[in-house]
């Protein structure tokens, strides 16, 4: 008998295995078909001009790499006679171009004064340099013109000291740095408690929301400057930072640099390798753009068709379709990475922001309705996952903040620093997620009935949303899903109002937080009721909003729980389950279940106006949005 | 057995109904034709058959499987109404490309393709699809469809669009196809085709089918065969209520009795001769199925089973 | 429409970007920052340091108690100096783990330690070491480190951007008409293609000029002043007209959309650099143009530019009349 069914059992193993061979083996054919395809569409004299235009550009390329763009060539001018030192200074800087006192000289401003000149009224001239060495600026430009010329000095005295014999006197000082934890008691604590996390009591996503008081707070204080910070430990850059991630120079908890010239000393700021980082991204928006295309193209005129009447799946097709453009990607990420000397680290955080361009722009190409569409939907995924990629990435060295982009990982990895399992799931989870999720939604409208018809972006959106809405328990599964889009979303919203002053940027955000958190508990909702997916009672719209809530809240738990577990030192994890008001079981309690009735009570909110149509649903989220908005300023204030 | 059977199939998009109820068996090697209007549900029929949509309700079974499953797509060819071609392509890459997406051995598949393209008179082989004229492309779609040597054939609207002399071809060639033993689905707008090929009809109106079966028996139910009785004037005066024809008619001087059957025709000379009239012809008149088509397309509907 | 939008997008990000990047990238342009550093050992450090502002040095003369001060907080970091045998002083500096704190204390102390190094080096050239004294460094200023990003990269972006734009909507929409087979209706419609593509050219080349309008009174608005705004639209209306001819050309003989895209976005991109063996990049035209600084080359490239554009326009415009609708 047991020997029968160890039989069945492998000979399902078998059929299974078949069954991932078939799979295999189609989407490995559609792929190949894709790339021999796209290599055909380019004829040969296209082909042809693309080669001489590419020599031409490499040939001028490779000529002028050595001395750049000259993008700042001689932009400035500087008045300076030729014997006067500066006028060497002058000649050999990019920026400058020195014209002689005489030619900007009013005439009757007297000649023979060293210590100043009159400028002539319509000479232009940014930096004047007097006969006695002098140095003044004039225009609107003037200031910004001196200090670069002030840079051009240092640079033509470093020439000078480099063709110096006496190396130890033309570099009289030897600098080597050292960076050290040091423990101040308490310091830690109050930058943690005061104001960032109060919301983290309410809900995880909205700890974006607490990035972003502090964040603002200390964009506002270095454009204003209003609150110097005086050594020590407490924090001069605005409320609530928490913990800070320290400068990533090495592993240890002390590190120190070779010794060099001052002029070597960097500080903590990633700049190379951001910019080295940002290669990644370069070539993402060029793929996407073939990418995009090739989706397109089965759309028009019906082409996909015949092929969804093949034996191959959608999956298999949609699989065999990306694949050759993810692994072109990954192929140029691991180029760069080779050039760049990274790590696979660097790969292995790439991938997923590749992903998730591929997978928006499959989504948006299912949805667009013309060639002219897509351009405008690829531009804004070029631009909108730039922006979320990079900025955080800026802030690699200064706040934990940068590990909601992949990116940052990159940054981490060229500096040589060591990543956590944790922090790469923490910065790649949700890339991975939304990928998932928007290749998913896009393959629900990849099917005959959809993907031919003309509708509008908005119809479709709605379509491909109600084509995943199988009963009332994707109501809940969703609101979990749409939680990576939430999370991003608010971050990318903090990154935009980073810079603003904390008055305007606090109330957007909230604002924004909140509304968004409404539309991912109710699009789906929406979805259902306009395609007839539920009955549009009452009854209903309750049910269906107390499940779309509860699936929210769950999952935003779940999300606390994974962050709590795999970062429990990163402030964004430690404030997900607030501060410790208090230890009485039943405020804990009620601190626990308020947002679950906030997230509810809203959901049903808007359910019941969803269920009343389009302009009900307007309503309806309003109402929900308002609600939730004053939700969380009541929480703040009320911690605060 | 049925190759095909269809039972009680809708569709419906948001709250409007493109096919209501639509049941009926296709039985292996027939031609099954099916005609109506546009709009009248038959490519909406033929798309759930060939697993493209989803249908709302209803069942579907093809050559033993349900439409949409891969075995029943192995064993299934569709030509859709307009053939949706890779262009950069050339003709012979596009044939074994699909070929291998239907698991078709390379030689077998070669051999296969050539078959068809020789039997299609297709030449230019190794041209991109994209410069070839419509009624070539028409063509490559068909040996297409060919090209994983399926059971069943849909084709829907094969000939729109081309000019006489292929459509000629391509409707020798489907009969052709059907004496191969394949059963075959077939929707035109053109009923002659429809007339001469199909050994069994439904025609289509607003998602519903309003008339079914083998020419014959449509031509019985929807008006069957007349008989012209054309008789002298004088005779006819008091005719109209006794004999029943359907119509009367004058014409060149003579009366012309429109009756049902032959009985009447019978009943009709009876009753001119009685009136001292007499009969100068009988003729008998088969509708076309453009006259029931039309006839039955601006009735409503009849027949609902849902 | 949708090209504004894109723009826009892509400004606002880019010029985003920019000021996020200067402002890190310069974190010691923040005002009144204030640090408290300990000194120990050799005392030269100590006086040149405080004379500048923003750092206060205190004297350790035992090197634990400076130390120990570090590890309370009551100093930012400490600067261990010592005299090597050769003169020069070697600077041990032991600055937290603090972040942002660190970064802009790292900034400050470079900057003091550079003007140490300066100081020295006057010193070691007035006795003799140095065969060339290092010219004298002018004293600081505060001056918006954006200036330079805003006229040599923000500028220019804005100025080109809509040029490019306009010449992709070109490519697009006559790919569109071309695949719809409107264009061949032209044969017996009373106009000619030649006709029909000239309007629609000259009105997507005149979209480039009027944005660029629009950006330069956005920016004039934001305090940044444009000396040439003349000059400059006439520059970006010549490139337009360039471009856009350019654009009607790949999309009226490249066989299909990716392929056109493809010729017009690698000749754009191409375009760009290759224009570097120009005497001047256009983009530092630009620059020259805003700032105010224009040359004679300047000039005279301004020139250059509106003859290739008006050539390339008359040029098109031959072919166009030599073509036959039918071939499209």
């Amino acid at each position: 008998m047991s020997d029968g069914r160890l039989r069945g059992i492998v000979a399902r193993l078998r059929l299974f295995g078949r069954h991932l061979r078939g799979v295999a083996t189609r989407t490995a054919r559609i792929a190949r078909w894709e790339v021999s395809r796209s290599v055909g569409t380019v004829d040969r004299k296209t082909a042809l001009v693309l080669v001489v235009m590419a020599l031409a550009i490499s040939t001028t390329g490779f000529t002028a790499a050595g001395d750049g763009l000259g993008l700042e060539r001689e932009i400035y001018v500087v008045g300076v006679d030729e014997d006067s030192r500066y006028h060497d200074v002058a000649v050999d800087s990019e920026q400058f171009r020195p014209v002689s006192l005489s030619e900007i000289e009013a005439e009757s401003g007297g000649d023979a004064n060293a210590d100043s000149v009159t400028i002539r009224g319509d000479a232009s001239v940014d930096v004047v340099v007097t006969r006695d060495g002098r140095i003044g600026h004039t225009g609107d430009n003037g200031e910004a013109a001196y200090d670069t010329f002030r840079g051009a000095v240092e640079e033509y005295n470093a020439k000078l000291m480099d063709a110096e014999d006496d190396q130890s006197a033309a570099y009289p000082v030897l600098v080597s740095l050292e960076y050290q934890q040091r423990d101040l008691a308490g310091s830690s604590e109050s930058g943690a408690n005061d104001g960032g996390e109060t919301d983290g009591s309410e809900t995880g996503t909205e700890d974006g929301t607490g990035g972003g008081g502090d964040g603002a707070g200390g964009g506002a204080d270095r454009s204003g400057g209003d609150e110097p910070a005086t050594g020590g430990g407490t924090d001069g850059t605005g409320g609530g930072d928490g913990p800070l991630q320290v400068p990533n120079v090495g592993d240890g908890s002390t590190a120190s640099t070779a010794p060099g010239t001052p002029g070597s000393i960097a500080p903590p700021f990633p700049f190379q390798s951001l910019v080295l980082a940002f290669l990644f991204v370069v070539p993402m928006n060029f793929v996407i753009q073939a990418y995009g295309s090739t989706i397109m193209d089965e759309r028009v005129k019906r082409r996909g068709e015949l092929l969804l009447v093949s034996p191959v799946s959608r999956y298999e097709i949609v699989a065999g379709k990306t694949l050759p453009y993810l692994l072109g990607l990954i192929g140029i990420v691991v180029a760069i990475t080779i050039a760049i000397r990274g790590g696979p680290i660097a790969v292995a955080a790439a991938l997923p922001i590749a992903l998730l361009f591929l997978a928006a722009t499959f989504a948006g190409a299912m949805l667009a309705r013309s060639f002219k569409e897509l351009t405008f939907v690829t531009v804004t995924i070029s631009v909108v996952l730039t922006t979320y990629t990079f900025i955080p990435a800026i802030f690699t060295d200064v706040h934990s903040i940068a590990l909601i982009s992949p990116l940052t990982l990159v940054v981490t990895d060229l500096q040589d620093g060591s990543i956590r399992l944790g922090e790469y799931l923490f910065s790649t989870g949700p890339f991975y997620l939304c990928a998932a999720v928007l290749f998913l939604l896009g393959i629900g409208v990849y099917r005959e009935e959809d993907m031919f018809a003309q509708k509008p972006i908005p119809t479709k959106v709605v379509d491909a949303i109600a084509s995943r809405i199988r009963g009332r328990r994707s109501v809940f599964v969703l609101s979990i899903l749409f939680i990576p889009f939430v999370f991003a979303g608010q971050l990318l919203a903090v990154a935009l109002l980073f810079a603003l002053p904390e008055s305007f940027a606090v109330p957007v955000i909230i604002v924004v937080a909140a509304a968004l958190e409404e539309v991912a508990k109710s699009v789906h909702v929406y979805a259902g009721f306009a395609r007839s997916r539920f009955d549009a009672t009452l009854r209903t719209a309750a049910v269906l909003g107390a499940l779309s809530g509860t699936g929210f809240f769950v999952g935003e738990k779940v999300t606390h729980v994974v962050q709590f577990v795999g970062l429990p030192d990163l402030s964004v994890g430690a404030a997900a389950f607030g501060p410790a008001v208090s230890s009485d079981p039943l405020i804990l309690v009620a601190v626990f279940l308020a947002p679950l009735a906030l997230h509810v009570a809203t959901a049903v909110c808007s359910a019941v106006g969803a269920s009343r149509g389009r302009t009900g649903y307007a309503a309806g989220f309003l109402a929900a949005t308002l609600v939730h908005a004053a939700y969380n300023l009541g929480v703040i204030l009320l911690v605060a | 057995m049925a190759i095909l059977e269809v039972h009680d199939l809708r569709k419906e998009y948001g709250g409007f109904t493109a096919v209501e109820g639509s049941s009926f068996e296709i039985e292996r090697g027939e031609v099954f034709g099916v005609v109506g209007p546009n709009g009248a549900g038959k490519t909406t029929t033929l798309k759930m058959l060939a697993g493209l949509i989803e249908p709302t309700g209803g069942t579907a079974v093809v050559a033993g499987h349900t439409p949409g499953e891969p075995a029943m797509q192995r064993r299934l060819g569709f030509l859709p109404e307009e053939s949706p071609l890779y262009e950069e392509m050339t003709a012979i890459d596009y044939l074994e490309f699909f070929a291998d997406l239907y698991d078709v051995p390379a030689d077998v598949a070669r051999e296969r393709i050539h078959d068809s393209l020789e039997r299609l008179d297709l030449e230019h082989r190794d041209r991109r699809i994209g410069n070839m004229s419509k009624g070539m492309q028409r063509k490559v779609a068909i040996a297409r469809a060919l090209v994983n040597d399926p059971d069943v054939l849909i084709f829907d609207e094969p000939a729109s669009g081309l000019d006489p002399l292929t459509t000629n071809y391509i409707i020798e060639f489907t009969r052709e196809l059907s004496e191969d033993g394949k059963t075959i689905v077939f929707s035109a707008h053109n009923l002659f085709h429809v007339e001469s090929i199909c050994d069994r009809i439904v025609i289509m109106n607003d998602g519903r089918i309003v008339a079914r079966g083998t020419l014959e028996e449509i031509r019985d139910a929807h008006g069957g065969t007349e008989y012209h009785v054309y008789a002298t004037d004088d005779g006819s005066a008091g005719l109209d209520g006794t004999a029943g024809p359907l119509e009367v008619t004058r014409e060149n001087g003579q009366v012309r009795h429109v009756v049902a059957d032959m009985a009447a025709v019978d009943a009709v000379r009876d009753a001119v001769e009685a009136a001292g009239g007499r009969v100068t012809d009988i003729q008998t008149e088969t509708p076309s199925l453009e006259e029931i088509f039309l006839e039955v397309a601006s009735e409503p509907a009849e027949e609902s089973e849902a | 429409m949708l090209a504004l939008a894109i723009q826009l997008f892509i400004a606002a990000f880019s010029s985003f970007l920019v000021v996020g990047l200067v402002s890190l990238y310069d974190p010691g342009s923040v005002d009144g920052y204030q640090t408290d550093v300990a000194v120990t050992g050799d005392d030269t450090l100590l006086s040149v340091a405080n004379q500048r502002d923003g750092v206060s040095a205190q004297r350790y003369d035992d090197r634990a108690a400076a130390y120990e001060a570090f590890e309370t907080g009551a100093v930012s970091a400490v600067l261990d100096a010592n005299r090597n045998d050769d003169g020069r002083l070697s600077v041990r500096v032991t600055a937290p783990e603090e972040g942002l704190q660190t970064t802009l204390l790292v900034v400050q102390l470079r900057d003091t330690l550079e003007h140490v190094e300066r100081v020295e080096r006057q010193q070691n050239a007035a006795s003799g070491r140095l065969e060339q004294s290092p010219v004298p460094v002018p004293s600081e200023v505060q001056a918006s480190p954006y200036a330079g990003f805003t006229y040599t990269i923000l500028l220019p972006l804005l100025c080109f951007l809509p040029v490019f734009i306009s010449g992709s909507i070109v490519v697009d929409s006559l790919i569109e008409e071309r695949q719809r087979g409107t264009l061949e209706l032209l044969r017996v419609a009373p106009l000619s293609l030649a006709d029909v593509i000239d309007a629609k050219l000259l009105a997507i080349a005149a979209l480039a000029p009027l944005q660029a309008i629009a950006w330069l009174f956005l920016l004039t608005a934001n305090g940044t002043s444009i000396a040439g705004p003349a000059a400059l639209v006439v520059l970006v209306a010549a490139l337009s007209l360039l471009v856009v001819s350019v654009g009607v050309a790949i999309a009226l003989w490249a066989p299909d959309r990716r392929q056109s895209q493809l010729l017009y976005s690698v000749a754009t991109v191409g375009a760009l650099v290759v224009a570097t063996i120009l005497p001047e990049h256009p983009a530092n035209t630009v620059a020259k143009f805003a700032i105010g600084n224009p040359t004679g080359t300047t000039w005279a490239l301004l020139a250059g530019y509106c003859l290739l554009a008006i050539g390339a326009f008359v040029a098109l415009r031959r072919w166009l009349g030599r073509l036959e609708p039918d071939s499209l």
